[in-house]
């Protein structure tokens, strides 16, 4: 069995998620300052070309960030095997992503094919790296529990999702393939949202919500099934869309069925957890699992208005569900991150986890972002408030961008100043 | 027959029902937690000292591994003694703030240490020691609490 996973000099260096999350706001920025500048009714198309390159500001940029740099933290832990040469391997990846991305970025809103050419490789291999290495690393996985299973089922919808997204910008390139766009297109979303960030979320959360909250257990057959029966839906759901269109209705429900279950039963767990505490954490969750119901509802409503309120599910999605829940994850994730390693090098005297960030920053952020979906979704039909919301948006991303950032700059004075080492507290407890 | 995975995992579940009740009584009123606090403390000092005193020994014995994973577990508990002693001392000095900030520190501590164990040490430990499984279950529940 591998154990290395339980010594903290072969567990992954802070360095290795801290980038990632430190990295990752930055991009959310950039995707409301692109919205602030946009047009309300340009951004009503899922496949203008404004509307691409916020998305994936977001997806690529804020999401793809996060998700990777927590694989690479939590596998250790959740798992019990660490991914070979993870500090290199996460600092090669992470330059072609960051590169990768920009250019993509570039690319489309310049309409520039370097850019877009260049972005192929750059996030082929950014990508390609990390979900290989993390699938090897998965592979020698010995006790195979639901969330090593969900991360595992979550890699293979990322790569796919990968794959289809650079076949997707060479059809910027070569007009040739231009044609099968809107539909690998559409594939490649609903994958991509559900697959690899859905999949990944409901496996990280049978673990998170007992762990950090003293919430019950998820049931067994919720462990065992939930993410089987959403792959079989996501399956069922790619061959009815692209060879019997009217059925296609049939792979959604089932998909947003279960969603809605899980997001129901997030709910109730929360309700039901032992610790009194309600932290702007449990506020992220509550809304998280709000958004994830109105929008499993709304997609499947969507079908019959000829997709016009496609948008409206990706905020509801993307930014309430999926956005709420990285949030919510960094909060927590990153001052402890900060205090274990501190604590492990001897430093005793450190500030705790909830002395790092600023409650009244975190709740502000919380609000601002809370306001800015509200605003983007009634700027459906109100496009004035579009600028405004995105403007929120905009400085609660700024805002989060500093309260990840306020616990690294305590883990650098720390490390600067060296305290001396209180050896006191090795001494046993009587 | 109860394997050590078993009673261990157990006892970490035991734990933490402490641990949620110490939050709760804090939470209405902090001065009043004292004692749950202490309960708690007395109930984890008692599982580490199984695995210090008992278990691990047998596992390092048994293996050869004195600096492997049992030596990381023993340094995460000093860890998680040290926030221990310091939340008493947050109840003592009525200060709410500390007291949760510790409590939030140590639950997370506390739940990648129960994972880490349960997920890889003690599955290994069952496969070593599972001739002795009984003994040292035996050995563990009669421990005294140095």
């Amino acid at each position: 069995m591998e154990l290395s996973g339980l010594s903290v000099d072969q567990a992954p260096p802070i360095s290795a998620p801290l980038r990632f999350y430190l990295t990752a706001p930055l991009f959310a920025i950039i995707a409301g300052i692109l919205i602030f500048f946009s047009e309300s009714s340009i951004l009503m198309s899922r496949y203008s070309l404004d509307s691409i390159v916020i998305t994936h500001a977001l997806t690529l940029g804020f999401l793809g960030f996060i998700m990777l740099g927590s694989l690479t933290q939590m596998l250790p832990v959740l798992a019990g095997v660490i991914i070979p040469k993870v500090d290199n391997i996460s600092k090669i990846s992470y330059l072609f992503l960051t590169l990768g991305t920009f250019s993509m970025l570039l690319g489309l809103s310049l309409d520039s094919s370097t850019f877009t050419t260049l972005s192929i490789p750059l996030l082929g291999v950014g990508f390609i790296l990390m979900i290989t290495v993390i699938s090897l690393a998965i592979l020698k996985v010995k006790n195979f529990n639901a969330t090593v299973k969900a991360m595992a089922t979550s890699l293979v919808f990322a790569a796919f999702t990968v794959i289809m997204g650079l076949f997707l910008l060479y059809t910027y390139i070569n007009e040739d393939f231009a044609q099968y766009r809107n539909m690998i297109a559409n594939v490649h979303s609903v994958w991509g949202i559900f697959g690899f960030a859905g999949v990944l979320i409901i496996g990280v959360t049978f673990q998170v919500l007992p762990m950090f909250y003293v919430a019950p257990k998820f049931k067994r057959f919720c462990k065992k099934r939930v993410v089987w029966l959403i792959s079989s839906g996501l399956v069922i759901w790619l061959f009815t869309s692209i060879f019997v269109e009217s059925y296609s209705i049939i792979g959604k429900a089932w998909i947003a069925t279960f969603f809605w279950a899980f997001s129901t039963t997030v709910w109730l767990k929360l309700s039901a957890r032992r610790r009194p505490i309600s932290d702007v954490t449990v506020w992220y969750w509550r809304s998280a699992s709000l958004f994830l119901t109105l929008g499993s509802f709304l997609w499947i409503f969507d079908e019959y208005f000829k997709h016009e309120y496609i948008v409206m599910v990706a905020i509801l999605l993307g930014g309430g569900f999926i956005l709420s829940i990285m949030i919510g994850m960094l909060y927590k994730i990153v001052p402890f991150l900060v205090w274990f390693h501190l604590n492990a090098m001897g430093y005793m005297s450190i500030p705790t986890m909830n002395e790092m960030i600023n409650k009244t920053l975190a709740r502000t952020q919380f609000v601002l972002f809370m306001a800015s979906l509200a605003g983007f979704i009634c700027s459906f039909y109100f496009p004035y408030l579009l600028q405004i919301s995105a403007g929120s948006f905009t400085i609660s991303m700024i805002i989060l961008q500093y309260n990840v950032i306020a616990p690294v700059l305590i883990y650098v004075k720390v490390k600067k100043t060296k305290p001396d080492f209180d050896m006191s507290m090795f001494a046993k407890v009587d | 027959m109860s394997t050590i995975k078993d009673f261990l995992s157990a006892d970490h579940t035991k734990c933490d029902e402490l641990f949620a009740h110490m939050e709760d009584v804090a939470s209405k009123s902090l001065s009043d937690a004292k004692e749950a606090c202490l309960e708690f403390q007395q109930e984890t000092e008692r599982h580490f000292q199984m695995e210090e005193r008992v278990m691990f020994l047998e596992f390092e014995t048994k293996t050869g591994m004195t600096q492997g994973p049992t030596a990381m577990m023993r340094q995460e508990h000093t860890q998680m003694r040290g926030l221990m002693s310091k939340m008493c001392d947050a109840i003592d000095a009525d200060n709410i703030d500390k007291f949760f900030g510790l409590s939030e520190t140590l639950m997370i501590l506390l739940q990648q240490h129960n994972m880490k164990e349960e997920q890889m040490l003690y599955p290994m430990a069952q496969q070593h020691l599972s001739a002795e499984s009984e003994k040292i279950i035996q050995m563990m529940e009669t421990l005294i609490v140095e």
